[in-house]
């Protein structure tokens, strides 16, 4: 097979933004726009490998029966060695054209984002608020580079294991990125910092990730082997896995392949952030906002779909073996789809509700995983990521248009505001849509995308996608969740539009509030046309009119890629049923929103009109059910308590042990001194002395110092010998 | 070449002890030169371990499995030879050795004031012992080298202790704790050769240990853990590290933990696996169930530190139950002969001890290094009254990132592979115990970014909360003062190590992976 | 008619007994030394007598007489000026007081 040559160039296309890492933190820190120089020099060149090789993929449809393959020897491993490579199929291809463009969209936005931010004292920074950049912006360049590293590296592996460590090394960026204001603190000591947001979603993440590597050794085991084209080109090894079993405690016999999937699921949770390990991403949001678009929306967090997806083969042998696994996929999928989508409804940071909207339509796509539709899946992905980032991109646009409003107001002493400005809190904002109109026709074009306004906008045909599969595979349960989702989806979202960008500005500084710089509206301009035309590639061919219309190309291309991994992925095919559904679903859950929200604008300083009717429920969605609340007790609490448990056990026990063996050593000691040796040794020793003194005492008495004595003495020796000798 | 391949070894273990001869000649008073000279002649040892590592590589890697042997008669009258070898498994950690001895001596130059001509005496010394102790075919000289070490490393905690910590407390009871274990171990030596007639290492591996007693094996393999185990250490028997860690100097910790804690894995791969198979065959489960307990205590009782050096000795508990994982699990793998896959997992899990032995050397030694680093400007190691470092001290901030997450075991930096060979032995062998170590990564990482990385460096820097900042030459300053030149050259070297080892480990997983696959197909498995 | 050896014997020891009884009894260390005079002289007369009737052709118990006689006077000499050395430190020659060994 010959491939393209420019295929060769797979395994650089990681690299110039590592490079760019590298070269800040040893060499360009400390000149910020030579740093940002270098990151955005670096990301422009991965841009172009990406879509060199998208692109050329995208030409040569036939490449799906040979999906490009470039190994090395990495790791000798006993008598074998394991080959680390890069790989190019389908998914590979339309995750690098989505990758490299967003990479390189929010790279460029950055630069313009990342200006002085709002809660440092400009006196404690004067060189930085001279510039009027972050003063760690060239830190942060490097942490992005990093990460786009993470990424595309992550797309391109050709191995469970080396995808595994661009994940890591994303969640590390994710932890530093999160982090990056670590110095910021609320006057509310019970909203979460981003030290602590960091904390944890990097510690919720690694949960997930420790399952994944658990699933990617007993894959490793099993198939001696982690290349995806040699695992899932062995049907007899797939089918082998999902027959074998093993006993668990708890759950009985399950077969590996399911045993496998589940695991490598459960790193895609933490990951994605699906229920039950949802809880870090709303609070990633702590994270300066191109991070949010970059990483908490558009990559990182889909990185757990592309890996579900990847994983794919193994999932459906497992359910083909008669595991579980797949429905408990589409179980989380749809249910997180839901839940997520209620508490963004309740929410009143505008990130927030966005982070919330990302969950629910991650778990649209799990969902669709669940119950098979594996191309719907990749399109919604890949078109989710556009308008997604948009999204983030233009709310970050608005935070930083009502933050310099606020910094206007606040300068030109017209109303000294007191006390601590939120400006993410929408309930602050009003009428931006004409202080800001590029970000408020973007934000209005990704939010459409998001509600899956029909026929205009790309999200909806990804969308419909994934409901028309959950339908004509009768997933009912599936269906009808989703499409409860979809209505909540349009409503959050238009709330939000109307809450934003309509009525009058209900503060000072959203009517102060400027429209951003140039690097950073045109990026939403660039991302706005891909929310709306990116679904022109995966119309259904028998939708009425449009179908002949538009190309499908990007869902054909899928789905040859999906039959050569051995996956059923049969388009679900045009119904008026749940197109009507979904669409009216849709449609009414804006109305319901301009009824509320858009009809009657909202008034400075009036609560939200949602808070009287839903009573309670609006106190635990606000809350977001108290999961943070009930983790802290379940997980965190006791963790810590135990830690403390074990610690004082060491000092206690264990180490008290040890110096009781030495202090018996001493009393041993001690003892030995006092009686065996003062009693018995020394006693022995003194003894022979006294003896002999005392000896000595009375033999002296004959040593009388008389010559006379010692010679009687002698006489009678010699008598005595002398009457001796007659004897013997 | 021939005669510096069979004289290597020999000069790179008594170099240093000439050297200490020769510091002991000279004149108290000239500091300067003693320093000087020190560091210079712990270079040579340094040059000729890296030529070992070279040579070794491009010469033996294939096939022949101990090199740079010399053996001359030393006590014939019971046949204890001076007998030295490399292969793959000390090769690098002679490496490790020359290179962390080096680096404590050119740190300790900067920082050690008092009574330095002692100091760097017994540096050196220890250098001999540890350096014997790796290249020690014999049982006699393995044991002799084994108790060098321990004196030097006795003074320099006793002596240049931080007073606050009890140093005497910590250097007697590092002490005594591991001559106790050695005490078991001549018995058990003396075993082997009442039992092979011989203490040659390699011989009496040959010929079987035992072979007809099994009580007695049985003694001598506990007599030979038990010292082994002490010196790891494994818990139990690890209350005498966080002390003596957390009361040595800087350069003694870096030491400590880089390298004297290897000797006992070291020991049990090369004299306990290899004389005693059967016996690690049906022990091997509670080698590897005492790492496990290991790895997940280990990482709580890291977790609740609020003293920083003392946390990192602690996580050095936890992350030597790695190694005894692997090896454990090695051993019971011994007893699996005709599972399927089993000698794929034994070789993995070797490999993982072996790397976990050299990566947590580098990494823990620039941990120690690091807390050095802090230690020397605030004078208290309390992380309660830090924070906010990130922006004053970037550069420190950036070599602490590198060092904490390669010891949180991140993809991409050295600890990982180290972590990730060892499960994927244990998982394909002890795959319950495996599932129970796993925790211990979750609170791992939990204690380097809650504890360390939080504490030190994130929130917003107050010079209230401490002022009692000098700079790292002693004079006052207002604040923390960046890593100095020698701090950097000091560290870079190891976070260097850390990311390549981290991206490509290639090049020392051959060194182990060879001595794996040599020591494993010798017993026959 | 001859003198059998048993008398020069019973002779002898008759003299040996008076020189040991002096030397024994006598308190004057000048007494002590003519007592060991007396002593020696009885040993002479047995050398005397044994060469005379045992080994007549060797000379060797006359030789002896001879040395033993010199030695004696020697001894004499000797022991009179150490007496003389006594009495001018002690103004006493009683072997009596003359204890100092006892000490």
């Amino acid at each position: 097979m010959n491939y393209p040559s420019v295929f060769n160039l797979t395994w650089l296309i990681p690299l110039p933004t590592a490079l760019a890492f590298f070269a800040i933190i040893l060499f360009a820190n400390p000149k910020k726009r030579l740093s940002s120089n270098i990151a955005v020099g670096a990301v422009i060149l991965a841009w172009i490998m990406s879509w060199a090789v998208a692109i050329v993929f995208f030409l040569n449809p036939e490449l799906t029966e040979h999906p490009f393959d470039l190994n090395a020897p990495w790791l000798p491993m006993g008598t074998i060695t394991f080959h680390m490579g890069v790989a190019v199929d389908a998914v590979t291809a339309g995750m690098l054209f989505m990758v490299g463009f967003v990479l390189t969209m929010i790279f460029i936005y950055s630069t313009g984002y990342m200006s002085f931010p709002g809660h440092l004292d400009p006196a404690k920074y004067p060189d930085a608020a001279k510039e009027g950049l972050d003063p760690r912006y060239s830190r942060f360049f490097a942490y992005i580079s990093l990460f786009a590293t993470g990424m595309l590296g992550l797309v391109v592996a050709n191995n469970l294991l080396m995808l595994f460590i661009f994940w890591e090394i994303m969640g590390l960026c994710s932890y530093l990125l999160i982090g990056f204001w670590f110095d910021k603190s609320y006057p509310d000591p019970k909203q979460i910092t981003p030290k602590q947001a960091g904390l944890k979603a990097f510690l919720t993440t690694r949960v997930g990730d420790v399952l994944f590597m658990m699933g990617l050794i007993f894959l490793f085991i099993h198939a001696g082997d982690l290349n995806f084209q040699a695992i899932f080109g062995n049907q007899e090894f797939l089918h082998e896995l999902s027959t074998s079993t093993v006993n668990l405690p708890f759950f009985g016999a399950v077969t590996w392949a399911g045993l496998i999937s589940m695991l490598i699921f459960w790193g895609a949770i933490g990951k994605s952030a699906q229920f039950p390990l949802h809880v870090w991403l709303p609070d990633a949001m702590e994270g300066p906002t191109p991070v949010s678009a970059l990483i908490h929306a558009a990559t990182m967090v889909s990185a757990g779909v592309y890996l579900i997806v990847r994983m794919s083969p193994l999932f459906s042998a497992a359910a083909h073996g008669g595991s579980g696994v797949m429905m408990f996929v589409a179980f989380i999928g749809a249910f997180t789809a839901l839940f997520a989508a209620t508490i963004a409804v309740a929410q009143k940071d505008i990130k927030k509700v966005l982070a919330y909207s990302t969950i629910s339509q991650l778990g649209y796509m799990f969902a669709a995983l669940g119950i098979g539709a594996w191309v719907a899946a990749i399109i919604h992905l890949l078109i989710h990521a556009f308008f997604k980032s948009l999204l983030f991109m233009a709310s970050g646009s608005v935070i930083h248009g009502v933050e310099h409003g606020h910094h206007h107001v606040h300068e030109h002493g017209e109303h000294g505001h007191e006390g601590y400005f939120d400006p993410q809190d929408m309930f602050n904002m009003g009428g931006l849509l004409k202080r800001m109109p590029v970000t408020g026709w973007t934000f209005i074009i990704g939010g459409a995308s998001l509600s899956a306004f029909p026929l205009i906008t790309a999200g909806f045909w990804s969308k419909d996608e994934i409901l028309a599969h959950a339908w004509a595979d009768g997933h009912m349960a599936v269906y009808w969740t989703l499409a409860a989702g979809a209505f909540l989806t349009a409503f959050y979202t238009f709330r939000q539009i109307f809450l934003t960008f309509f009525g009058s500005p209900r503060t000072e500084a959203a009517e102060h509030a400027p429209e951003s710089v140039r690097a950073m509206t045109w990026p939403l301009v660039a991302l706005a046309f891909f929310a709306l035309f990116g679904g022109f590639v995966a119309v259904p061919e028998d939708f009425p009119v449009i179908g002949g219309l538009a190309s499908d190309f990007m869902a054909k291309l899928m789905e040859m890629q999906g039959e050569f991994y051995g996956l059923h992925v049969a388009p679900a095919g045009f119904n008026w049923t749940p197109a009507l559904i979904s669409m009216t679903l849709a449609l009414s859950g804006i109305v319901v929103a301009w009824l509320v929200y858009g009809r009657k604008p909202l008034a400075a300083g009036k609560p939200d009109p949602l808070r009287k009717p839903l009573g309670p429920i609006y106190t635990i969605l606000e809350n977001k059910y108290y999961f943070d609340e009930f983790y802290h007790l379940v997980a965190v609490r006791p963790t810590l308590w135990l830690a403390q448990f074990f610690f004082l056990f060491d000092r206690n026990v264990i180490d008290r042990i040890v110096n009781w063996v030495g202090a018996l050593g001493r009393w041993l000691a001690a003892a030995l001194r006092r009686w065996i040796d003062e009693f018995i040794i020394d006693a022995a020793v003194n003894g022979a002395g006294l003896v002999t003194t005392w000896t000595g005492a009375v033999v002296r008495l004959i040593q009388t110092g008389q010559a006379q004595n010692y010679l009687l003495i002698l006489l009678l020796s010699v008598v005595v010998l002398l009457l001796l000798i007659p004897l013997k | 070449m021939d005669l510096l391949r069979s004289s290597v070894l020999t000069l790179i273990v008594f170099l240093p002890a000439v050297g200490s001869v020769i510091v002991a000649l000279m004149p108290k008073e000239k500091e300067d030169l003693i320093k000087k000279f020190s560091i210079w002649w712990s270079v040579i040892p340094l040059l000729l371990t890296t030529w070992l590592a070279i040579d070794y590589a491009t010469n033996f890697l294939r096939g022949n499995q101990m090199a740079y042997q010399a053996k001359f008669a030393w006590i014939p009258s019971i046949g204890v030879n001076y007998h030295v070898g490399a292969d793959g498994l000390s090769v690098p950690l002679l490496f490790l050795t020359a290179l962390l001895t080096t680096l404590g001596l050119y740190y300790s130059a900067r920082v050690i004031r008092k009574r330095v001509k002692e100091f760097f005496l017994l540096f050196l010394l220890l250098a001999t012992g540890m350096f014997g102790v790796f290249v020690s075919l014999d049982l006699i000289l393995f044991y002799v080298f084994w108790e060098i070490g321990l004196v030097p490393m006795y003074f320099l905690i006793g002596i240049w202790g931080n007073p606050k910590d009890r140093p005497q407390y910590a250097a007697i009871k590092f002490f005594l704790y591991t001559l106790a274990g050695s005490i078991f171990m001549l018995l058990a030596m003396i075993g082997v050769y009442l039992s092979t007639g011989t203490f040659d290492i390699l011989d009496a591996a040959a010929k079987g240990v035992w072979l007809n007693a099994p009580t007695f094996a049985m003694l001598s393999f506990w007599a030979f853990f038990i010292a082994f185990a002490i010196k790891v250490p494994s818990f139990p028997f690890h209350t005498w590290l966080p002390d003596a860690h957390t009361a040595a100097p800087t350069a003694g910790s870096v030491i400590l933990a880089g390298v004297l804690l290897k000797l006992g894995a070291y020991g049990i791969l090369r004299v306990l696996l290899s004389l005693f198979p059967g016996q690690f065959a049906q022990f091997g489960w509670i080698v590897a169930l005492l790492g496990v307990i290991g790895i997940v205590y280990g990482a709580f009782v890291s977790l609740a530190q609020t003293d920083l050096k003392r946390l990192i000795a602690y996580s050095s508990v936890s992350h030597m139950g790695y190694i005894m994982l692997g090896i454990g699990a090695v051993g019971v793998a011994l007893g699996m002969k005709n599972v399927a896959g089993a000698q794929e997992s034994a070789a993995m899990a070797f490999n993982g001890a072996s790397l976990q032995m050299f990566m947590h050397g580098i990494i823990t030694g620039a941990l120690f290094f690091l807390v050095g680093v802090i230690y020397e400007r605030a004078h208290t190691r309390d992380l309660k009254v830090f924070g906010g470092l990130s922006a004053v001290v970037p550069v420190y901030y950036a070599t602490m990132m590198f060092a904490g997450f390669a010891s949180l075991g991140l993809p991409g930096l050295a600890g990982f592979w180290a972590e990730f060979f060892t499960f994927r032995g244990a998982f394909g062998i002890v795959p319950v115990l495996a599932v129970i170590g796993v925790i211990g990564i979750v609170i791992t990482a939990a204690y380097i970014l809650y504890r360390i990385i939080q504490s030190l460096f994130l929130g917003e820097f107050d010079p209230k909360r401490w002022d009692h900042w000098t700079t790292v030459f002693g004079e006052h300053a207002d604040g923390p003062t960046d890593m100095a030149l020698f701090e950097k050259v000091t560290l870079w070297p190891l976070v260097i190590l850390m990311v390549l080892l981290g991206l490509w480990p290639t090049p020392l997983l051959a060194f182990f992976n060879e001595a794996s696959v040599n020591i494993l197909s010798s017993l026959h498995f | 008619m001859t003198v059998p050896l048993s008398w020069y014997l019973i002779f002898a020891t008759a003299l040996f007994s008076l020189g040991f009884f002096a030397v024994l009894s006598r308190r004057n260390a000048v007494a002590v030394l003519m007592g060991v005079e007396l002593m020696l002289n009885a040993v002479n007369v047995n050398l005397v007598a044994f060469w005379r009737y045992l080994t007549p052709s060797d000379l060797s118990g006359q030789i002896f007489v001879v040395f033993v006689f010199t030695v004696a006077a020697a001894e004499a000499a000797v022991g009179l000026a150490l007496m003389i050395s006594i009495y001018r430190t002690r103004k006493t020659i009683n072997v009596d007081e003359i204890n100092d060994l006892n000490l």
